[in-house]
């Protein structure tokens, strides 16, 4: 590749998709995706068959296209998948790990099917399962891991070949809460080493809090895609945590005529004027409470799928 | 490097290095998988259960070599008209067929956890091709089968040529063995390798891929042997004799080592029976590599 080539693809967008269309028999699992998308932290959602796992195929040059053209980094996934594929790390959503060998071996070979070296694999594999918070269960067979040290190993496994960017699948699958958070601040991280990440899931949850761009599909469709913060919607409340004691903040609110709701242990109050943030604000101080968290409520982005996906349907 | 420090210590975050070393591509990948297949199937870096059904094998295998050098040893200083040999070179490639039990055992296992546990996914996530991955597992098991066959008749080649009246003189005499036994040799390996991972690739189970590749060479001698009847017409010959595919590379074998199919064989009266049995032996393997490629012809799809 020359020093042109090179440059022009380090400055392409991550992913680059014209016309995207893919059929199986009578089924349309894709139709007519049109996108372009910039690098960084990437949440491709939909509900469970909207198209995502088959994007990822088409991603990785597993699957062709029945019509469109895709680049990913700058290349041509049709006419080079072997560049394009050692470009990736890939973290399927099932089940993958050869169950009778060790992390370290697993995460080794992998790094040498990337192309690296055996020793750079083998050190890069330490590196890797020590970021994810494997070290010390390196050596252990993966049969006696649980479900978040399968997620960790998965994510190894993308990781260890210095991927320009990361297909996760449904990462946070299977995961309890503490799990679940230890693997969205990994992947969170994931954009300060330099790695762009598509993460498909159906959890907007997630995608709210590690994307910075979104790409929403609906039944092989395009409902919306943009940067997260512009996707969210102001609503007209304020959000504010004055702890437990939000029946005096009610009461203070009802008496300068300020609507408020205590939803999930925060009080939303209805902002009709500029004036009303100073009133709020006055209230709370007069009432001697508290204030831990003071924020403009936005939708979320599962209220911005439905709404979205209903006008299309 | 970050350190968050506590009372008993300090967490270092070592954060991420990339990787700036060089690169291989498709060719590096697929030697890659070929190291890995070939520490798999001889159990390096697993349990010593693993380890033990392919190097006793080989042990096995070797034992005809150990005791033909051994007599040659002892008798080293009798004088007879011809040395004792209870095994020749070519009767040894006959002997390695018993490595058919270990690409039982072997070829399943390189393969069917693979589709098993839905390891595939990621490894054609890299640079990797559906004929790369067939190249790769069929690589590993015929370099394995070849050096399983070919060490004892090297133990065998030099032992006896260190127990001659005159190591040299043997040499000599018999340079003609060293690339038929080569050949010989490569043409079971090669056969032997593809239709066990043939079979492997079309099932998920291991223990129904080993049964597969068992069944296959049992019931087609025991069919070739019943088609081609019984002794009184043996001496006759059958084409029926080309069903038996667990003796086709042994007629090849003959092929190489006598230049004709051996006189005692059930195909020695068939005119041209060398020539199908080569061109049977061909169909066969092609047949096997195509079963092969086409089970993996999805991931260019």
């Amino acid at each position: 590749m020359s020093w042109h080539t090179q440059y022009v693809v380090d400055q392409a967008p991550l992913l680059q998709i014209d016309g995207l269309t893919k059929r199986y028999g009578s089924v349309t699992a894709l139709d007519g995706l049109n996108i372009e998308v910039p690098r960084g932290r990437i949440g491709l959602v939909g509900a469970n068959g909207a198209g995502k796992t088959t994007t990822f195929r088409l991603l990785l040059g597993l699957a062709h296209p029945s019509e469109g053209r895709i680049e990913v980094c700058g290349v041509n996934v049709a006419d080079d998948p072997i560049d394009v594929r050692s470009r990736l790390g890939y973290m399927p959503e099932h089940d993958c790990l050869p169950l009778d060998q060790s992390a370290a071996d697993v995460v080794a070979t992998f790094g040498e099917l990337s192309g690296l070296p055996a020793r750079a694999a083998r050190q890069r594999a330490s590196d890797i399962l020590d970021l994810v918070g494997l070290d010390e269960a390196r050596f252990r067979p993966i049969s006696g891991f649980s479900t978040g040290m399968r997620q960790r190993t998965k994510l190894a496994q993308a990781l260890v070949g210095d991927p320009e960017l990361v297909l996760l699948d449904e990462p946070t699958a299977g995961l309890d809460p503490l799990g679940r958070e230890e693997m969205l601040a990994l992947i969170a991280r994931l954009g300060t080493f330099g790695i762009s990440v598509v993460m498909a899931t159906h959890l907007l949850d997630d995608v709210q809090q590690v994307c910075d761009y979104v790409v929403m599909i609906d039944a092989g469709r395009l409902v919306e895609a943009g940067p997260t913060d512009s996707l969210l919607e102001r609503t007209g409340l304020v959000t504010v945590d004055v702890g437990h004691r939000f029946d005096e903040l009610l009461a203070g609110l009802a008496r300068v005529s300020l609507a408020a709701v205590v939803t999930d242990g925060v009080v939303d109050v209805a902002m009709n004027a500029e004036a009303d943030l100073d009133t709020l604000r006055d209230v709370i101080a007069d009432l001697g409470l508290p204030l831990y968290r003071l924020s403009t409520r936005l939708t979320s982005l599962d209220e911005v799928f439905l709404r979205r996906a209903g006008v299309q349907a | 490097m970050n350190a968050t420090h506590g009372s008993l210590g300090a967490v270092y975050d070592r954060g991420y290095r990339p990787y700036e070393g060089v690169r291989g591509g498709r060719r590096a990948a697929t030697f890659a998988l070929y190291k890995a297949t070939l520490r798999r199937a001889l159990g390096l870096r697993r349990s010593w259960r693993q380890k033990v059904a392919p190097f006793v094998l080989l042990g096995i295998a070797t034992i005809p070599a150990i005791v033909n050098v051994g007599i040659g040893y002892v008798t080293r200083n009798e004088i007879f008209s011809d040395r004792i040999e209870i095994i020749t070179y070519r009767e040894y490639v006959g002997v390695s067929s018993m490595l058919l039990l270990f690409v039982a055992l072997v070829a399943p296992d390189v393969i069917c956890p693979d589709r098993r546990q839905r390891v595939l996914p990621l490894m054609f996530a890299r640079p990797l091709t559906g004929v790369d991955y067939v190249g790769a597992k069929f690589g590993a098991i015929t370099t394995i089968l070849f050096f399983f066959s070919f060490l004892p008749q090297v133990v065998l080649f030099v032992g006896s040529m260190l127990v001659s009246d005159s190591s040299f003189e043997y040499l000599t005499d018999h340079l003609d063995v060293i690339w038929k036994v080569t050949l010989a040799v490569a043409a079971l390996s090669i056969y032997y390798a593809v239709i066990g991972l043939a079979i492997a690739a079309t099932t998920d189970r291991r223990i129904v891929a080993g049964a597969a590749v068992i069944g296959l060479f049992l019931v087609t001698s025991i069919t070739s042997a019943i088609l081609v009847g019984d002794e009184e017409h043996y001496n006759d010959g059958s084409p029926a004799a080309l069903i038996n595919v667990l003796a086709l590379p042994l007629q090849i074998r003959d092929l190489i080592f006598l230049g004709h199919i051996d006189p005692e064989s059930s195909l020695s009266a068939v005119s041209n029976g060398g020539l199908y049995a080569t061109g049977v032996y061909v169909a066969v393997l092609l047949l096997a590599a195509a079963v092969l490629l086409r089970r993996y012809r999805w991931v260019e799809r």
